[in-house]
């Protein structure tokens, strides 16, 4: 489970959803002028109230589209056809026989908020208030307009105007509140993934000491208990098995060869493993990666053994080194995150480095030809290695790259 | 599908959090409302007392929303919200009977208003279904002061005209309060599940990645011990009593080492990784293992607030301590001040996101320490 909503997709679901809330208002106003047109046709044999009636549901079935589909069309559609409306009824509810003082009145006030609450295309507060602006000018000028028509006082809508300033307040403050920052700075959405981690990580950890415990305990005793004497060949084996099986042939041989070349145990004649390809100089460090976190502002955090490096060339290594820079390059240019995390392992002859983020997500598709970042220097540069490059990215979610090198290398 | 609404608050916290102020200022509106519209109307007022009763009331429904919806009183109940609703209706009710008789005109009466209002500025707080009913209900009572005043009013409508327009305020107001938490919970759910989906996805690769690296890491400790006096062993020719003893030794020590796995959980874990990546020591007091009861929600609510903690010179050192015994299971926290101790305000952030994912919490900040209470609250 994951807490709440990450910072950076808070601002279009808030967004959405207040839209959502002025829609459901504005169906509400809407509803309730063809109800009042409806019952003024049917109890008082008013023809004018299949007009309105007929012109507040026309309103609310665009503004059914507009929420569906919010462009920028379909929102100009609205917002004439409100205008319209508003003039239509203005004329029709200004008639001296309602006896209606000012366009000051509920009933205009309905169709007035309606348009108001368009919401419209895009996302953010400031182009939602435009829209809202926009509403209302027009429903002001066509008050004015119906009012000269039908000989009536226009005086300014006093709801409509506190409509306006409710979605200026609900906007206004939506904007306001995201600049506090308060979800970057709480880190809900890294915590659960870390916990996940931290929970995958105990498991494994208690694993991989209940397997020594399995493995190398019942050697530890036979040898406390055999006391000094030759070693007994079934013991020997049992041992050479069991490391192999704990942590891969290649490892016991290599502890037994290099202890041989320290001159302090036989070198044992069993086929040789993959060598460390760098033995003789000191283990290839991401020092390129390094660098370009510090230089990025970015914070990396490391799991896994640096020291597996040393298995591949200095040419495969720096490789490595330069493709996992490039990810980081590439979460500090585009993920909108400041936080990174590189996982290092070694098995069945492979190194894999796995780059990870929390941020936008992307899809790589959508990557431009001319981007070259994710396609030459990492996928071309490790394929160059021999080695493969998975990639998994959802938008708003975040992105994994896993590089994998084989073992050795120039 | 059918399932408990959720509010804004359960999904998303800190969107609860971030809407407090605008309780404030919507109830700061509200009676602002109520006070223009009965100087506006004052000449249909025969009974000042009741005017001003009914300007009270708004008030202490607004201070009643603005002081429920505090991050150190959350979550929001709807108990809350009832109150707050009958309080404003109450105030309709005042504001009728001071114009009793002499009301010529709905549209400059404030009980709708001030009702919609209220409902609209706890959005975030509760159910849609819960803001729906209390804006109908509101809306029928109000409906009522309406068939009441009808004779008075100036325009000649059908009462059910009156009570249309009457409501539209409460109604549109509380649809609006009622479509917003539908969509921001729909909105955060939709984006849990893809998160979760995801976070499936990853967690495979997390898997093999810690793996490897747990191996590796064994292999780097166990290199230095265990392993390379087996391998030791096994290409010797003879067992010295030094050896034996040797032996007897890393089997006892073997033996400490998973007792100890067996015994630490995910918490340790956090621990041992913020003392590496902050620098700052970290105690976890477990003896029963109770970190593992709490579920992935609390989980994540306690390592953002140890990781917080952790950070930015907020601590020096940190204390956690778990109760696993039925009358007091919790979580105690005791951070004491690092060179830039944080404020009350910004911990607060994390009691409210605490008490979402049903844990009691508070917080004491004093001037060497702060102290963080978290009880399980049965759901």
């Amino acid at each position: 489970m994951t807490l709440g909503l990450p910072g950076h997709l808070a601002r279009d679901s808030l967004s959405r959803a207040l839209a959502h809330g002025g829609h459901c208002a504005a169906w509400v106003c809407l509803g309730i002028a063809v109800f009042i047109g409806v019952m003024g046709a049917t109890e008082e044999a008013d023809p004018a109230g299949w007009t309105t009636a007929a012109l507040s549901t026309l309103l609310a079935g665009i503004l059914v589209l507009v929420a569906r589909f919010p462009t920028v069309t379909l929102t100009l559609i609205y917002l004439v056809a409100g205008t319209g409306a508003v003039l239509a009824l203005t004329v029709i509810v200004m008639d001296p026989a309602y006896g209606l003082r000012s366009t000051d009145n509920v009933m205009l006030a309905l169709p007035r908020i309606a348009l108001i609450l368009v919401g419209g295309a895009g996302s953010g507060s400031l182009i939602a208030i435009t829209w809202g602006a926009l509403g209302y000018g027009l429903g002001e000028a066509a008050t004015f307009l119906g009012a000269a028509l039908a000989g009536g006082v226009w005086t300014p809508n006093v709801a409509a105007a506190a409509a306006l300033g409710m979605l200026v307040l609900a906007r206004g403050s939506e904007g306001l509140s995201r600049r506090t920052d308060a979800r970057r700075e709480t880190g809900l959405h890294r915590a659960s993934q870390q916990t996940r981690e931290l929970a995958i990580r105990h498991d494994y950890e208690l694993r991989a000491t209940a397997r020594l415990h399995d493995t190398a305990l019942s050697h530890l005793v036979a040898i406390a208990a055999a006391g000094s004497g030759p070693v007994d060949e079934r013991l020997r084996l049992g041992i050479r098995e069991d490391l192999s099986l704990i942590v891969g042939r290649d490892w016991a041989i290599d502890h037994a060869q290099a202890d041989a070349e320290a001159g302090l145990l036989p070198q044992p004649s069993r086929p040789g493993g993959p060598a460390r390809a760098a033995d003789d100089t000191a283990p290839p460090t991401l020092e390129a990666a390094s660098t370009a976190a510090v230089n990025l502002g970015l914070e990396v955090r490391m799991s896994g053994d640096l020291a597996v490096l040393g298995v591949l060339g200095p040419g495969r290594a720096a490789a490595l080194d330069a493709a996992v820079a490039q990810c980081l390059v590439n979460i500090a240019r585009h993920a909108g995150v400041r936080e990174a995390e590189v996982a290092i392992g070694f098995s069945d002859g492979e190194v894999t480095v796995a780059v990870m983020d929390s941020g936008v997500g992307f899809d790589e598709g959508d990557v431009p030809e001319d981007r070259i970042g994710l396609r030459t220097s990492i996928r071309a540069r490790i394929e160059q290695e021999d080695g493969t490059v998975r990639l998994w990215s959802t938008k708003g979610i975040g992105t994994t790259v896993v590089m994998a090198v084989p073992e050795g290398g120039e | 599908m059918s399932r408990m609404p959720l509010t804004q608050q359960e999904a998303d916290p800190l969107g609860g959090i971030s809407a407090t102020p605008l309780v404030a200022i919507g109830a700061a509106l509200a009676f602002g409302a109520s006070i223009v519209l009965t100087i506006v109307h004052w000449d249909e007022v025969g009974r000042p007392l009741a005017a001003f009763i009914a300007i009270g009331l708004v008030g202490a429904a607004g201070v009643v929303a603005a002081i429920s919806v505090a991050p150190s009183r959350a979550p929001f109940t709807s108990e809350r919200l009832w109150l707050i609703v009958a309080l404003a209706v109450a105030a309709a009710i005042a504001e009728y009977i001071s114009t009793i008789g002499a009301n010529t005109s709905i549209y400059d009466d404030f009980g709708s208003i001030v009702v919609g209002t209220l409902i609209l500025s706890v959005a975030p707080y509760c159910t849609w279904v819960s803001l729906l009913l209390a804006g109908v209900i509101s809306a029928a009572v109000l409906s009522l002061l309406v068939v009441g005043s009808a004779s008075a009013i100036a325009v000649d409508a059908p009462v059910a005209s009156l009570i249309a327009l009457n409501s539209a305020a409460v109604l549109a107001l509380a649809a609006a309060a009622a479509g917003y938490s539908a969509a921001v919970v729909d909105e955060t759910l939709a984006w849990q599940r893809e998160a979760n989906r995801a976070a499936l996805q990853r967690d495979a690769e997390l898997r093999a990645g810690i793996a490897r690296s747990v191996q590796q890491s064994r292999v780097s400790v166990l290199g230095r011990e265990v392993l390379p006096f087996l391998a030791g062993v096994m290409t010797a020719d003879r067992i010295s009593v030094a050896d034996a003893d040797r032996a007897r030794e890393l089997a006892e020590t073997l033996r400490h080492a998973l007792k100890a796995g067996i015994e630490s959980t995910w918490l340790d874990e956090l621990a041992a990784d913020l003392q590496s990546t902050r620098g700052i020591p970290v105690v976890i007091d477990d003896p029963t293992g109770a970190a593992e009861d709490l579920n992935d929600d609390q989980r994540s609510a306690l390592t953002a607030l140890l990781v917080w903690l952790g950070d930015a010179g907020r601590s020096a050192r940190i204390h956690v301590a778990l109760h696993g015994e039925p009358d007091r299971r919790g979580v105690s926290i005791v951070a004491e001040h690092g060179s830039s101790p944080p404020a009350r305000r910004e911990l607060d952030r994390f009691t409210a996101v605490a008490r979402a994912v049903a844990m009691g919490a508070e917080a004491t900040l004093t001037e060497e320490n702060v102290k963080v209470e978290l009880r399980h609250v049965p759901e």
